[in-house]
């Protein structure tokens, strides 16, 4: 039964990932008054690449191939280990904690970069640095945050965190709690590259991850690509199910009740999809220094929450 | 903690929160707007601990608060604001932004501190770093910036922080309160006017130049 759920949570995440992002382009280009390209976009894109050759940089070492691999198993792995679509451990539950997840991200991430700086493209470097530069802010939220949910539910576990939210009243409503979703929120801007912080236009101005996969084609851009919708839904699902809204996930192992959940958790994904777009047509992009200031706000937020923690005793 | 304190930490927090905003922001208008909305919030706390507690002079200093600082000083600066456009935005602050918000958070942190390691012996809640923090991070926002409205709001910040330390100390005499309601009026009356006669001497200030440097 857990196994079966697993890969059927794999599935979830793998096949709907691409969807979202065409949801979100679509909507972008309705309220701009465009008719925009059709919501499976991202799925033909992928077919197209995934017929395409690859084609390898001379300087490039085998790791230059290996990297798309690594990166999209490495989501693959943390599929099965993030409450999406039940509120208990699957089988691969246990593997990782919270920490463990969010060094799941890192890994690939850094994965990412190696790859980038080993195709020795001065734009791939350059996309290298920028994100370089303002994960070594974003990270240590991520982590503040951890620790902060870590100290509310006297736990590292994701579904223990869901659980308590989706319990207790007290700790939901809790300013320690909001604080640290709203820092969550805000990095969560940052790792998929959304408006205020990156444009994904053709100006490398402001390049920041799109200019890491410059050297890619066919099958590896595809398993790129494929993986950072990946990431992009996972993040909204981590979002969505620990942080801002945690009800209604199963916490029974009931066949119905997780496929009726899966329903209600993409009706979810769609409210956050919405606030994705109002986000991307209201600002405009910052100044590549000015992002700085953003991540600073973010982990300002990040530390209140520890801050009313210790202001408060812990008694909410 | 009761209800009165949790409405206390919510509002003081996100004081906090919103001075860590004007610290990011670097247009005065928007600094402005988010000190009106701070006193506003402050003014709603009075209103809520008025009523439950049934004491008239606290709704009464809601009541100013709000006219005073939620509507009538922000209403006055944008009225100079309009009149002298260039200054609208903070071209030169000294210290940069980024740095300037986690400076802000240290403060925060370093009050809390102070508190905890002074006062909280004497008053039982440990509320109390709230308005202290808040005080300091008036005072970091007065010094860091070079605009005079933005220096102005940092003063008010600080009196902010000064008023909400009524809630602490609840036998603060009624018009111990309402004078700093009245001293702020005329503060900001008179900087009012001195930043227009200074506009009247110095003609176009440096701060033109300042701005071609990139």
């Amino acid at each position: 039964m857990l196994f079966f759920l697993s890969v059927l949570q794999l599935l979830y995440i793998a096949l709907l990932a691409p969807l979202t992002i065409g949801i979100i382009r679509k909507l972008e280009e309705i309220v701009e008054s465009k008719k925009g390209p059709s919501i499976f976009q991202e799925y033909y894109d992928l077919r197209k690449l995934f017929r395409k050759e690859t084609l390898i940089p001379q300087a490039a070492s085998p790791f230059f191939i290996a990297a798309p691999y690594l990166t999209f198993s490495l989501y693959l792995l943390l599929t099965l280990v993030l409450p999406i679509i039940t509120a208990f451990p699957l089988t691969f539950g246990p593997v990782v904690d919270f920490v463990g997840g969010g060094l799941i991200f890192g890994a690939a991430a850094t994965i990412k970069k190696i790859a980038a700086i080993d195709t020795r493209n001065n734009y791939a470097h350059l996309g290298t640095s920028r994100a370089s530069a303002i994960g070594a802010v974003s990270e240590p939220i991520i982590l503040i945050i951890f620790i902060m949910f870590g100290v509310i539910t006297n736990t590292n576990n994701p579904y223990v965190i869901n659980n308590v939210l989706q319990t207790s009243t007290n700790w939901y409503l809790s300013l320690i709690h909001w604080f640290a979703t709203f820092a969550f929120f805000m990095v969560l801007i940052v790792e998929t590259g959304k408006l205020p912080i990156e444009s994904h236009s053709l100006g490398e101005l402001g390049m920041i991850d799109q200019a890491m996969e410059m050297e890619y084609s066919g099958k590896e851009l595809a398993l790129y690509k494929w993986g950072g919708y990946m990431k992009h839904f996972l993040l909204m699902n981590v979002f969505m199910n620990v942080y801002a809204f945690p009800y209604y996930v199963p916490m029974q192992p009931n066949l119905n009740s997780i496929f009726a959940y899966m329903i209600i958790n993409y009706l979810k994904i769609l409210l956050l999809v919405v606030l994705f777009v109002i986000i991307q047509e209201t600002f405009s992009k910052y100044k590549l220094f000015k992002n700085f200031d953003f991540v600073a706000v973010a982990l300002v937020l990040a530390f209140l929450a520890a801050l009313v923690f210790y202001t408060t005793g812990g008694n909410v | 903690m009761n209800h009165l304190d949790n409405a206390f930490l919510l509002v003081g927090f996100l004081e906090i929160a919103m001075v860590i905003f004007m610290q990011w922001e670097v247009y005065i208008i928007n600094i402005i707007k988010t000190f009106s909305i701070s006193s506003y919030l402050i003014a709603i706390l009075f209103l809520v601990v008025g009523f439950i507690n049934h004491e008239n002079f606290i709704l009464i200093l809601a009541a100013l608060t709000a006219l005073t600082r939620g509507w009538f000083i922000p209403f006055y600066l944008r009225k100079i604001l309009r009149i002298d456009k260039w200054r609208a935005r903070e071209t030169s602050p000294l210290v940069g932004i980024s740095s300037s918000i986690l400076i802000s958070l240290l403060i925060t942190v370093v009050g809390y501190l102070l508190y905890s390691l002074t006062l909280s012996n004497y008053i039982k809640s440990n509320l109390g770093s709230i308005p202290i923090a808040l005080m300091l991070q008036g005072m970091f926002l007065i010094i860091s910036r070079s605009s005079t409205f933005t220096q102005l709001i940092g003063y008010l910040v600080m009196e902010n922080a000064m008023y909400m330390f009524g809630y602490i100390f609840p036998e603060l005499p009624f018009i111990v309160e309402a004078g700093i309601v009245l001293d702020l009026l005329g503060v900001v009356m008179i900087s009012g006017a001195i930043i227009r006669l200074r506009e009247d001497v110095v003609q176009s200030g440096t701060e033109d130049y300042k701005e071609l440097k990139g």
